[in-house]
């Protein structure tokens, strides 16, 4: 009876008579109104309990599981990245003191060739030089030697002229003074 | 002429008469579609959820955005406090969604466009809905009929005002989407019918305009699930929180 109440006011809220189903809308023919609320009610329930059971907890666990890959995966390739970017400060490093090691090397292998260059250079001057003060020695001695070589060889040359032209000999000591003097005129004249 | 455009909407048994305590509760072609519209979620989600992979195939990511686009729908509307309703809301959508669909298939049955149908889920919410504001609230859910900041003088209409719009929540709610699909079910059938008694020479134009209905009911199909299932979020959210 209460059902048959429901049915008959709802059916004059929307204007309508009963008899108007069979004419135009079999949606207010309410013959099969319990059934449709009846399976409506079993079918609906089943498929919200599957829902509520299965698949959502299944997609949320999906959801969830990629969330976290997803953010693992952020997370490692940062520490990743990090990890990068400390080993390219090191291999900077590495690289600069690399190159500070060999302009070092450089600079002191220069250093060590500029000195070595300058104490065989001073060494060898030093020879020259001794060989050039021999070789002066030598030539004065040569020169020393000559003049008194000289000297005796005018004074023989000067006694030998006198001996044939005189027929006589003369005193050793007047002829050398006279050689050495005149020896002595000639070297103040050229100078 | 063709059947009676109305002919589609007809419910007729399947199987044996079933009655208890004098109640015809017969399996009818709307409970055959109620139950293939079930089933058929059942299937979609069951693939759906096969497979976990992290990249989704097709039918995850069907599944993924529809669970998405709920919990985004619910969080929007009716807040945190909504939480554990998301599984009615979901069914709730799926289900509407699923039963227009299906449809839309020729010489197939629409069950959302039986007024008994709707009004049940309206109801059902409905009593719910308030059941749970007194709950939560107690009298204090009364206020949702005095909205704050209106003038003393006013307060008598507008809390009238407010009260019949209340109560008529649940007869706008399912005689929005019980009126939406009958009305593109009904026309559908009406431009067909003309295209076969026009025949070959005219009736190309009720055609042309038979497939642009088509795609308009199916973007009727979805909106008016969604509808359905942000207003019940936006009942809820009056329920839960307070507001007026």
């Amino acid at each position: 009876m209460k059902k048959f109440i429901i049915v008959n006011s709802f059916l004059i809220l929307l204007g309508k008579d009963v008899h108007a189903a069979e004419a135009g809308m079999p949606q207010l023919d309410p013959q099969y109104w319990a059934s449709q609320v009846f399976w409506l009610v079993i079918i609906f329930l089943s498929i919200y309990v599957l829902i509520d059971k299965i698949f959502i907890p299944k997609i949320r666990n999906n959801i969830d599981v990629r969330k976290d890959k997803i953010s693992k995966d952020l997370e490692s390739a940062k520490n990743f990245k990090e990890q990068a970017e400390k080993k390219l400060e090191e291999y900077n490093l590495l690289i600069e003191s690399a190159k500070k090691d060999a302009n070092k090397i450089l600079s002191e292998s220069r250093q060590k060739l500029n000195e070595d260059m300058q104490i065989k250079r001073a060494k060898i001057q030093k020879e020259i030089d001794e060989e050039l003060n021999n070789a002066e020695k030598e030539i004065q001695k040569f020169k020393n030697d000559s003049s008194s070589k000289i000297n005796m060889i005018s004074e023989d040359i000067a006694s030998t002229l006198i001996k044939d032209i005189f027929g006589e000999e003369l005193n050793k000591s007047s002829i050398k003074a006279s050689v050495s003097q005149s020896i002595k005129d000639y070297e103040s004249k050229n100078q | 002429m063709a059947a009676n455009p109305m002919d589609q909407f007809k419910v007729h048994k399947i199987g044996p008469q079933i009655e208890i305590s004098g109640i015809d509760l017969s399996f009818t072609n709307a409970s055959l579609f109620m139950a293939i519209s079930a089933l058929l979620i059942a299937i979609t989600l069951m693939l759906g959820t096969r497979e976990k992979r992290i990249v989704p195939g097709k039918i995850q990511l069907i599944s993924e955005m529809i669970y998405n686009f709920i919990s985004k729908m619910i969080g929007d509307t009716a807040g945190k406090k909504a939480k554990p309703y998301f599984p009615f809301i979901f069914s709730l959508f799926i289900f509407i969604l699923f039963c227009n669909m299906i449809g839309m298939l020729p010489y197939s049955f629409t069950v959302t466009s039986h007024i008994i149908v709707t009004l049940t889920f309206a109801l059902f919410i409905f009593i719910s809905v308030t059941i749970l504001g007194f709950v939560i609230h107690g009298f204090k859910y009364l206020k949702i009929f005095v909205p704050s900041g209106v003038p003393l003088i006013l307060l008598p209409i507008i809390s009238v005002i407010e009260i019949i719009s209340y109560l008529s929540r649940p007869v706008s709610l399912s005689v929005r989407l019980f009126a939406n699909m009958m009305a593109g079910h009904t026309m559908l059938k009406v431009f067909g019918g003309f295209v076969v008694s026009l025949g070959l020479i005219g009736g190309w134009l009720p055609l042309s305009f038979s497939v642009a209905l088509t795609g308009l009911e199916i973007l009727v199909a979805f909106l008016q699930a969604y509808v359905f299932a942000i207003l019940t979020c936006i009942y809820l959210n009056d329920a839960l929180n307070l507001h007026h």
